[in-house]
């Protein structure tokens, strides 16, 4: 009787591998599991089996039934998954989609360098893009009828008002309205009086920093924009500091990194010199400070500033500046 | 400015190679933009010696010359009528580039190859004026001096082997627009200073003051007005080695008088002007103002208006200079003058400013002069020049001279604490340090008090007139370099933590709808800014036409953008864009500048399909609904408000078929269909739906804050009815919401139609309602009594009629 039941289990075992459809799966529980099936004649015989063995074989039996159902099972649940009908479903087909947004070029650049300043404890502020010549110029140590007003090419609405020609008359109306210490970056829209080229814009986008606290030095406002260079240009650059002269920072200085392109062997971006001007800083300059009512004796402070369209244009390889501003949704979309 | 290698060597002797100085005084500020080498050009160019001529035997215009070169003899074949033996001449050999080209019309360089000339072979080419880029003779061929070495580089025979810095000057540092100037700072990298030449001047008998007279009117442009006088001069060219000069650093070289002041201004930075004495009437020179609304004519031949409170520099009966900026015509130097009046003044730089800004001119002289001079160095210029003309132009120079000086200006004392130095750096120099730094610098320094110096400041250092001026000097010879970058970068803890700012969130908000960020420029036309209504700002010195007004709406922008995608094949468009917009309003309560106002606004265009084409629906093209929409759902995340959009009867300039946007009850903003008549003007095909909001209105009112789930389902009926086709859709929601009470809490039109179906003026209109209460499940009769009621207001109101509910 044993092996009656061990040459079906080994039957059941090998038939099973042939079964590849629902019609042959049916045959297979057909043959094996219903009442009149080779399982159940098998229980029917343990009537006739000894008493003393009837324990044993009709464990085996049990056993038997249970692996069968779970061969069966198996495979039913295999076939299930097949597509009974071949592949009608073309999923190469493309999805459905919507129209793809996008963020500014300029924007993202802005972005990261206001993630960064945001980051080491600097706040936003904005101002007006019309002017007073006083934000503009006085207040920042412009004398009038000084050849420094022509470093900024001027669009004027009226004798005193004008386009802002850089984002640093905000600087100059924080401090009016806040005390020390300040931290803070301000972007924004400037205008500037010349010729629109490949190179060269009337209206572009700045990012101004100013810091003033007691004791802020030269030295901290290296080491700040160090940490920002590396940060949003890489960590391998290599930079320097040269004098230069804005009326509202002293000393002044204006930041070089090597030419990321290049890396410092000279190309067309660098001009050949290996170097790129990044941005323009210094120490506020104690006029400005007695300007807006700050002690120049009690507090120092930094200010920094950098053009958004050739940072982007730098960092994107962007070789005509017009095309930020052009919207055009081919170029857009690279970004 | 263009500075020259050997003239700088006149005054310092430095070894550093001009790579290396240009990179060393670029880190002292001065930048060196480029280094040219003039004789670069003339590498294969050499002179000749003409050693015989022969007429070509098949073209009678053609010489056929036999040239040395020094080692070698060339044929030669030439045009040029002048051409004649033993004459010196500039030789291009073969592969030479020719800088310009006689027979193109743009003087396009050439490079010189074998030819044959009518039969006859040509070795190189005998140049012209014009052919070597010297000038603009292009009739003959170039004679150079008889003295000329044969064989020798034609550069070295013209002097332009040398090596020029094309240097960028800031505003600050007038002092470096000269040689000695630029000396001073490499003396600063070499440690020792430059030697400005000595002056010996031998005087005649006869007085300067018998013979000439100075009056100065104007007194607060004029401090110090210096004249000498320099009798019996022959007028020529300069000698070689200062047109070598003077052309080296892009001076015109003249006639051997305008030379020398050219020069010595270029030497130590002092402006100087000759006159005729001749053509001066009456002997005497009067500075003063000019007349209202005179004119004058400047030795360059140009006539100017001459602007309100122009200096002028007169003789006894007109105007003979604009002071400072520009000789006159009726009183230049000319080949027949025999006595020089030399003129060295300093001018007020903001008068020197204003009328040549007034003027439109630029000159050396106003530039030096209204960056600021130094007022002692009218001494020196003066008897420099005057020593150089008696040199070279010969004469007698009269016995004393001339100084009008109404203020002395003596050398400043600035104060400058040691420790202020390090405080402001953060650096920890010695005291020793700081007066050996300023030292490099001819800057005296004594100690006054422990932690002060006494600095006594060169007058030619205009800008040194603070302590914080002496601290940037110390900086810059310290080295910016040798100053630790220190990162000290901490948070101040007591601020909130910075939130997003409104345009920003704005900005999330619709690049995550679909919509890409445009930036368009704020100038624009006289059209384009009308019509965003209100009274447009005017630029007063614009760029041109296109761009002489300031936007008073984005949406013109945008219509440009569409334009352009359009021409380029991409007409399916979703552009959003954040920026200012301006106008004038002086009833306007809040301006910041003048009359002018200035706002934040978020502007939204959408034009062609209403989806990227796909193949599982059928396109469609946008329309209003989808701008309503969008605006809908960007209004709401940002201003955490449901926007209401209310019909315009009227259209305004830019839209018709308009609605105007209320958020938190108040006026945020409009949406609409842009006119025909503007798009076509615009140059934009198709439908262009758009919408501007002030940003500011859709400022959170509110903290966003949690309220409690519902605790019992929501369940759902949809009715339909047939109403007034007139009705407007906002009316009939609102009478739903209304009898529908508090357990209505969604209401979804999802159904419109006017066809042959419905009767008579009559429109189906199917609604979605979301029914819920706080209390319990709602059973099917409370979900039937709140239906009806909706029903009955509908009948009885607008005398609706049910067709369906579900």
């Amino acid at each position: 009787m044993l092996e009656r039941i061990t040459q079906v289990r080994q039957e059941a075992e090998a038939e099973i591998a042939a079964v590849n459809s629902q019609e042959s799966l049916e045959l297979y529980r057909r043959k094996y599991l219903v009442r009149k099936g080779a399982i159940s004649q098998l229980f029917d015989q343990l009537k006739a089996v000894p008493p003393q063995d009837k324990p044993s074989v009709g464990n085996a039996l049990n056993t038997l039934r249970a692996r069968v159902q779970e061969l069966y099972d198996e495979k039913a649940q295999l076939l299930q998954q097949k597509p009974s009908e071949g592949v009608r479903l073309d999923l190469t087909l493309p999805g459905r989609k919507g129209f793809r947004g996008s963020r500014h070029p300029l924007m993202q650049t802005l972005d990261e360098i206001k993630s960064i300043f945001i980051q080491m404890g600097f706040g936003i502020a904005d101002g007006p893009e019309l002017e007073d010549d006083y934000h503009n110029f006085g207040a920042l140590n412009f004398p009038p009828d000084h050849p420094a007003r022509d470093m900024q090419d001027t669009f004027f609405i009226s004798k005193t008002a004008l386009l802002r020609t850089h984002t640093s008359p905000v600087q100059i109306r924080v401090m009016e309205q806040n005390k020390p210490p300040i931290r803070v970056i301000m972007p924004g829209r400037v205008y500037r009086n010349e010729a629109v080229s490949a190179r060269s814009l009337a209206g572009f986008y700045q990012v101004e920093g100013l810091y003033v606290d007691a004791g802020v030095t030269f030295s901290e406002l290296k080491g700040t924009l160090v940490g920002f260079a590396r940060q949003f240009y890489g960590r391998d650059i290599k930079y320097r500091f040269v004098p230069s002269f804005f009326p509202f920072t002293e000393p002044s200085a204006e930041m070089y990194i090597t030419c990321f392109l290049c890396k410092g062997a000279g190309c067309r971006m660098c001009k050949q010199t290996g170097w790129l001007e990044v941005l323009g800083c210094g120490m506020v300059d104690p006029a400005v400070f007695t300007n807006v009512g700050i002690d120049p004796e009690e507090y120092t402070g930094y200010a920094f500033g950098m053009g958004i369209d050739r940072t982007a244009a730098l960092r994107y390889g962007v070789d005509d500046l017009r095309l930020f501003y052009d919207n055009d949704i081919r170029f857009l979309n690279q970004f | 400015m263009k500075i020259v290698h050997s003239w700088l060597q006149e005054y310092i002797h430095f070894s550093l190679t001009p790579e290396v100085l240009a990179e060393r005084l670029g880190k002292l500020g001065l930048e060196v933009a480029s280094i040219t080498r003039p004789g670069e050009k003339y590498k294969s160019f050499v002179v000749g010696e003409v050693l015989s001529c022969e007429r070509h035997p098949q073209a009678d215009r053609l010489t056929v010359c036999k040239v040395s070169v020094g080692g070698e003899v060339l044929q030669i074949v030439c045009g040029a009528p002048n051409v004649a033996p033993a004459q010196k001449v500039a030789v291009a050999l073969i592969g030479a580039t020719v800088p310009r080209d006689q027979h193109d019309p743009d003087g396009k360089p050439f490079v010189l190859s074998h030819v044959a000339l009518r039969g006859v072979a040509s070795f190189g080419m005998i140049c012209s004026e014009y052919e070597l880029d010297l000038g603009p003779d292009a009739e003959g061929i170039l004679v150079l001096d008889p003295k000329a070495k044969t064989g020798e580089g034609l550069a070295t025979h013209l002097g332009l082997d040398d090596i020029v810095y094309d240097t960028e000057i800031t505003p600050n540092r007038p002092d470096w627009l000269s040689h000695l100037g630029v000396a001073r700072e490499i003396g600063v990298l070499v440690k020792r200073p430059p030697k400005r030449p000595s002056v010996r001047l031998k005087e005649g008998k006869h007085l300067l003051r018998k013979v000439l007279s100075i009056t100065v009117q104007d007194k607060k442009n004029c401090p110090r007005f210096a004249a000498r006088m320099i009798r019996g001069v022959t007028i020529s060219s300069s000698p070689e080695w200062l047109q070598k000069r003077l052309r080296n650093a892009g001076l015109r070289p003249i006639n051997n008088v305008v030379d020398v002041t050219n020069y010595v201004m270029y030497e130590c930075g002092h402006p100087l002007h000759a006159f005729d004495y001749a053509l001066l009437r009456g002997g005497m020179i009067v500075v003063r103002q000019s007349a209202p609304g005179a004119t004058f004519t400047t030795l360059d031949g140009k006539e100017h208006v001459l602007p309100p409170g122009s200096v002028m520099v007169c003789d006894a009966e007109r105007e003979v200079s604009i002071a400072g900026i520009m000789g006159g015509a009726n009183s230049e130097i000319r080949e027949t003058t025999v006595d020089v009046v030399l003129e060295a003044a300093y001018w007020n730089p903001a008068s020197i400013r204003r009328t040549a800004k007034g003027l439109g001119i630029s000159t050396d002289a106003s530039q030096r002069f209204e960056r600021g001079a130094d007022p002692n160095c009218v001494e020196y210029a003066l008897n420099r020049a005057a020593a150089l003309i008696i040199d070279l132009a010969g004469g007698e120079l009269l016995a004393g001279k001339i100084d009008v000086c109404t203020k002395k200006l003596r050398e400043r004392v600035v104060p400058l604490r040691i420790s202020r130095v390090n405080s402001l750096l953060g650096t920890s120099l010695k005291k020793n340090d700081i007066m050996s730094f300023l030292g490099l610098l001819g800057i005296a320094t004594r100690q006054k008090k422990p932690d002060t110096l006494a600095c006594k400041v060169p007058t030619y250092r205009i800008d040194l007139e603070r302590e914080i001026d002496l601290i940037e000097e110390v900086a810059r010879v310290y080295g910016y370099d040798r100053i630790e970058a220190k990162s000290r970068a901490y948070v101040i803890l007591d601020q909130p933590f910075p939130t997003k700012s409104l345009p920003e969130r704005a900005r999330e908000i619709l690049i995550g709808a679909g919509f890409s960020e445009a930036l368009s420029g704020s100038m624009q036309d006289q059209f384009r800014a009308r019509i965003g209504g209100g009274e447009p700002v005017r630029l007063l010195n614009p760029l041109g036409v296109e761009m002489a007004f300031l936007r008073t709406s984005l949406v013109p922008g945008l219509l440009d953008a569409i334009r352009r995608n359009q021409n380029f094949g991409n007409p399916d468009l979703r552009f959003f864009e954040i920026g200012h917009i301006f106008r004038v309003d002086p009833s306007f309560p809040e301006r910041i500048v003048e009359d002018f106002v200035e706002e934040e606004r978020v502007a939204l265009a959408l034009t062609g399909e209403a989806a990227p084409r796909q193949w599982s629906a059928p396109a469609r093209k946008a329309d209003m609904y989808d701008l309503t929409g969008a605006v809908a759902e960007f209004a709401e995340k940002l201003s955490l408000d449901k926007a209401r959009f209310i019909s315009y009867s009227t259209s305004d300039g830019l839209t018709e078929s308009t609605l105007s946007i209320e958020i938190h009850g108040g006026y945020a903003g409009f949406l609409g269909r842009v006119r025909e008549d503007i798009l076509s003007k615009c140059g934009v095909e198709g439908d262009v739906f758009v919408a501007e909001l002030l940003l500011s209105s859709l400022t959170p009112r509110r903290k966003m804050k949690y309220e409690q789930l519902p605790r019992y389902p929501k369940v759902r009926r949809d009715i339909s009815v047939f109403i007034d086709r007139n009705l407007a859709l906002g009316t009939v929601e609102q009478m739903i919401r209304q009898a529908g009470g508090e357990l209505l809490v969604g209401v979804n039109v999802f159904d419109v139609y006017e066809g042959e179906k419905a009767p008579h003026g009559k429109k189906s209109l199917a609604f979605s309602l979301e029914l819920i209460s706080k209390q319990k499940t709602l059973t099917d009769t409370e979900i039937e009594t709140a239906v009806r009621q909706i029903v009955h207001a509908l009948e009885s109101e607008f005398g609706a009629t049910l067709r369906s509910v579900q």
